[in-house]
């Protein structure tokens, strides 16, 4: 039979709380007072009143710790000190190698976080410099269904918009139109082509560029003024002084304008690297009253319009009258317009805060705005610098926890000759944190040095001065306490208040399974065979989109742009240019991409790639005519009456024979027969499915470039004719070359920069794993030196040592597959079906990454092992 | 007054501590307590008494042998000091003087 017990959670609370010195006849008295107490009144009323006596001890004058009877030691004493710097020299210098990855890997963890952060910040720091914020918008419009849901938003506008709702809105204070052109520029005999920008005279007042000189407010008033940046004025006149002087220029699209001088009136800083407005060269916009009258350009979209609105406006409110103002202004052209084409969805016009564009995936800063830049990105790489930062960070933490397990010793001699737990925890903590200094320090000079890099890579002009920032010093100094206190606690907190007793004689019994070590392997692995499986699909996907055919021949095929070229022009040009024989072909076509609509088999609408060619156009791009004819100049008449259409057409058509239907377009009351069906081919890029594609030869319809076919290897003295031949027949307008298989290249320019993003993640997620890897595969060879020492004896081969030391990592490395393969195949599924045309997940790719994460693991681990494992047996069993 | 203050409670601790003359310590002297004096005691304010005089110094601690009834722990075992007894000894000494200025002490009207 059991005596009764007092309630033992009285007894650990007492323990808990009560001064050591006073616990023992305390816990006495009350234990003696219960048996007592039991024998009186019974166990249950004892046990309460145990409760209750025990309580009534829970006062500071128990809770209160005796003053040590022992002399104060001086915490910080100045030769302890000088110890304390003496001993972490020594042992970090005692293993060069562990001491040189702990502290790199994470400065690298920490550069990879601070670059990001900056990025981050610049992005989010986008346009926020004007002094209007947040009260300056862009008119933005939305297009609703009949059936009342929202079919699309555009973020652009015309010339009218912007006016009609500044007269007609109070809250409205002033508008900025903001139209990017080009114009001609002619210095000396030389005409260069630049881009300007068209902006009302309101344009320094809205925005905040400053001026170096001129006069903000008047700058733009009159009709023949200019506005360089410095850069511009450096480059054209030589010089930043340039007020007052003129410039001649013309509009590069008018076929009539003539070169006419603009005077300087003032020189603007460069623009600032964040913000979504760019410009080198401002003129005044110049539009004559009939554009504002004429109500049906309330439907072209071509230019931004900035509006300043009253501070603390509701919003709601004013774009309920622009609504107002537009369904009044435009009501005829409402209907024209619907009937005309018929548009059958609703426009509302909306506003959009000038801060958000640059960050909007919906409305994005476009048309002569710049930088706009995909949030998603910005999202991955947060995640993709998290990642490296938590590893890097945990890296750290554990290497210093592994590596200080071995140091017991050294505590146990330290309290045996009178170190106090305070020095203990100050010789730990300042140890780590002054490693975790120099690993901050090196993370700044590495930041110093990739930032050029960074820079071209992400496409920005980030400065390590951005870091400077109250909130972002705190920030860092928040992980630098965290991570040092972090790596500094178990030695400094844990193993000083052990018993030197304990830790003198005993092995520290600290290996064993240790789960945090193998959980963090696991999940580095993880992450980085996530990212290698991300880094294998982007890059595949890559090479096949730039390797894929385009269904037309790219190679030797020049482009050169040429506004409002005349057939008359092309014929000459054709004569000029086929004088070299190394010309094979010359072939005009429209400027930028045309879309409109027409109706097939009497009454359905179909929209499609309105293309104006001639017939020498399909064979210089070895595109074939599958049905019917090409285009040809033995039929006169196609020129007015036929069009070739492509296989996509036809299929959404849904004709079975092609040939001599009618396509009608309706609203310019002609009606075109097919002739001819082109095989299909993409004109656009591979993002994009092959659409509808109509070619006509229609008189009206300018040419705005021409494509020059040209024999292999004959590059040089082909451009030159080209060249020569160009400036001789338009010496007015600029020249300017592109090879279509480069351009080819050039639209997937956001995919190589995905590539290159995560390819730099994973290197660097590899790396950092492998440092942590490599440091923990180092201590637990250390550990297990006198195993190995034993096996050796017995008689094992040094190929079974290695494997045994290795598979250890090797294994958990395979169970990171686990968690690593559904979810990148879960992430790859969802971003390739972004893509029309994609390559199919394969089971070789994660193969290939499995592959490569054992191998990289492997070698980090077997150098080691293999070290180990070579040891003389003598050595390692006789140390003790 | 040239002699430490001494609060009713821990004069009657300190008493008792003497009257128990080395086998003072906590339980002993509450049961002592409530029994003699019949008011209920309870173990912390004891201790907190016992603490308070010792750290005036009229009494001194010292552990004594384990026993098998706590647990195997050992009692904390109080003696009164020679400045307790003299503290006593004053108190005393001070209510008599003034007892004796009674012109009628209450004891002749309870006797009758």
């Amino acid at each position: 039979m059991n005596a009764p017990h007092p309630p033992s959670w009285a007894d650990k609370l007492l323990s808990l709380f009560c001064a050591p010195h006073l616990l023992e006849s305390v816990l006495g008295d009350l234990h003696e007072e219960f048996d007592y107490q039991v024998g009186k009144v019974g166990e249950r009323r004892a046990r309460l009143q145990y409760w209750r006596e025990a309580l009534g001890f829970l006062k500071w004058r128990y809770i209160k710790r005796q003053k040590s009877c022992y002399p104060f030691t001086f915490l910080l004493s100045h030769d302890m000190i000088r110890n304390y710097f003496t001993i972490a020299r020594r042992t970090l210098a005692y293993n060069k190698v562990y001491s040189f990855i702990n502290v790199i890997g994470l400065s690298i963890g920490l550069a990879a976080a601070m670059l990001i952060l900056l990025y981050t910040k610049d992005e989010v720091s986008f346009d926020q410099f004007h002094a209007n914020n947040p009260n300056i918008y862009r008119i933005t419009n939305k297009y609703i269904s009949p059936a009342g849901k929202q079919v699309g938003v555009m973020g652009n506008t015309g010339y009218v918009a912007g006016p009609k709702f500044a007269a007609g809105v109070p809250e409205i204070q002033a508008f900025v139109r903001y139209h990017g052109h080009r114009n001609d520029i002619k210095k000396g005999n030389e005409i260069k082509s630049e881009e300007i920008f068209r902006v009302d005279s309101t344009f320094f007042s809205v925005f905040s560029f400053p001026l170096l000189s001129g006069d903000p407010k008047t700058a733009l008033r009159e009709p023949r003024s200019v506005v360089m940046s410095e850069e511009m004025a450096e480059k054209h006149f030589g010089s930043k002084n340039v007020l007052g002087k003129t410039v001649l220029m013309k509009d590069s699209f008018d076929k009539d304008a003539r070169f006419e001088p603009y005077t300087v009136t003032g020189v603007a800083r460069k623009s600032p690297q964040n913000s979504s407005i760019k410009f080198d060269i401002l003129i005044p916009m110049v539009i004559g009253p009939g554009e504002i009258q004429r109500a049906t350009n309330w439907f072209n979209t071509f230019m931004n319009t900035f509006v300043l609105v009253t501070p603390g406006a509701d919003m709601a409110r004013v774009e309920r009258k622009m609504n107002l103002v537009y369904n009044a202004d435009a009501k005829e052209a409402i209907k024209e317009v619907a009937e005309k084409y018929g548009m059958k969805d609703k426009k509302q016009y909306t506003l959009q805060p000038f801060t958000d564009m640059h960050l909007s995936a919906e409305l994005p800063s476009d048309n002569g705005l710049v930088g706009h830049s995909d949030p998603k990105l910005t999202y991955i790489l947060t995640g993709i610098a998290i990642f490296i930062l938590l590893i890097a960070c945990i890296n750290f933490v554990n290497l210093t926890v592994a590596r200080s397990l071995k140091r017991a010793k050294e505590i146990g001699i330290r309290k045996v000759v009178g170190s106090g737990r305070g020095q203990l925890i100050i010789q730990f903590l300042g140890e780590s944190f002054l490693l975790c200094m120099a690993a901050f320090i090196f993370a700044l000079v590495l930041v110093e040095l990739t930032l050029p890099t960074f820079n071209q890579l992400s496409n920005k002009a980030l400065d390590l001065s951005y870091l400077f920032d109250a909130k972002l010093v705190a920030g860092y100094m928040a992980l630098f306490l965290a991570t040092g206190l972090l790596a500094g606690f178990y030695p400094a907190i844990v193993l000083s208040g052990y018993n030197p007793v304990k830790t003198l004689y005993n092995r520290m019994q600290l290996s064993g399974k240790n789960y945090l070590q193998t959980s963090l392997v696991v999940l580095q692995f993880s992450i980085a065979s996530f990212l290698i499986i991300g880094t294998l699909t982007i890059n595949s996907q890559f090479n096949y989109l730039i390797n894929k055919d385009l269904g037309y021949d790219d190679e030797h095929l020049i482009m050169v742009e040429k506004s409002n070229l005349t057939r008359e022009q092309v014929h000459l040009l054709k004569q000029e240019l086929e004088k070299d024989p190394n010309i094979i072909a010359v072939a005009p076509k429209n400027g930028g991409r045309w879309n409109t609509m027409g109706k097939v088999n009497g009454d359905t609408e179909i929209q499609f790639t309105y293309e104006t060619v001639d017939p020498d156009y399909l064979p210089a791009i070895r595109v074939p005519v599958v049905k019917g004819r090409n285009f040809s100049p033995a039929f006169p008449a196609d020129s007015t009456r036929s069009v070739l259409v492509n296989e996509a057409f036809v299929k959404q058509a849904g004709w079975k024979d092609p040939i001599g239907q009618i396509v009608d377009f309706w609203y310019d009351n002609a009606k075109y027969s097919v002739v001819g069906v082109v095989k299909d081919y993409h004109f656009a890029d591979l993002s994009e499915k092959i659409g509808p594609q109509l070619f006509t030869m229609k008189p009206g319809n300018a040419y705005g470039r021409f494509f020059v076919k040209i024999k292999p290897g004959t590059e040089t003295t082909s451009l030159r004719h080209i060249a020569e031949t160009y400036t001789r027949l338009f010496p007015l307008n600029p020249y300017s070359y592109k090879f279509m298989d480069d351009e080819n290249m050039k639209r997937y320019e956001s995919e190589a920069k995905w590539r290159q993003i995560m390819l730099f993640g994973t290197v660097l997620t590899i790396f950092i794993s492998c440092i942590g890897l490599f440091g923990l595969a180092t201590l637990a060879a250390e550990r297990r030196n006198k195993e190995v020492g034993i096996r050796k004896v017995m008689g094992a081969s040094v190929a079974s040592i290695a494997r045994l030391l290795t598979s250890d990592f090797l294994k958990l490395v395979c169970i990171s597959f686990i968690f690593a393969f559904p979810l990148a195949y879960y992430t790859i599924d969802k971003w390739l079906q972004n893509y029309p045309y994609r390559i199919s997940i394969s089971a070789f790719t994660f193969l290939q990454a499995a592959l490569l994460a054992v191998l990289i693991a492997f070698l980090t681990v077997s150098f080691q092992s293999v070290r180990t494992a070579l040891m003389n047996p003598a050595k390692s069993l006789r140390s003790e | 007054m040239n002699r430490a203050y001494l609060g009713e409670f821990e004069e009657i601790v300190l008493l008792t501590a003497a009257a128990l003359a080395g086998s003072a310590y906590g339980v002993a002297l509450m049961h002592e307590i409530t029994e003699r004096t019949g008011r209920p005691a309870r173990l912390n304010q004891i201790h907190s008494a016992l603490q308070r005089l010792e750290e005036k110094g009229m009494v001194k601690s010292d552990m004594s042998e384990p026993t098998a009834e706590r647990g195997g722990r050992r009692k904390r075992l109080y003696t009164v000091t020679a400045y307790g007894e003299r503290t006593l000894a004053q108190i005393r000494e001070v209510r008599e003087n003034l007892w004796s200025r009674l012109a009628k002490p209450f004891t002749i009207a309870l006797e009758i």
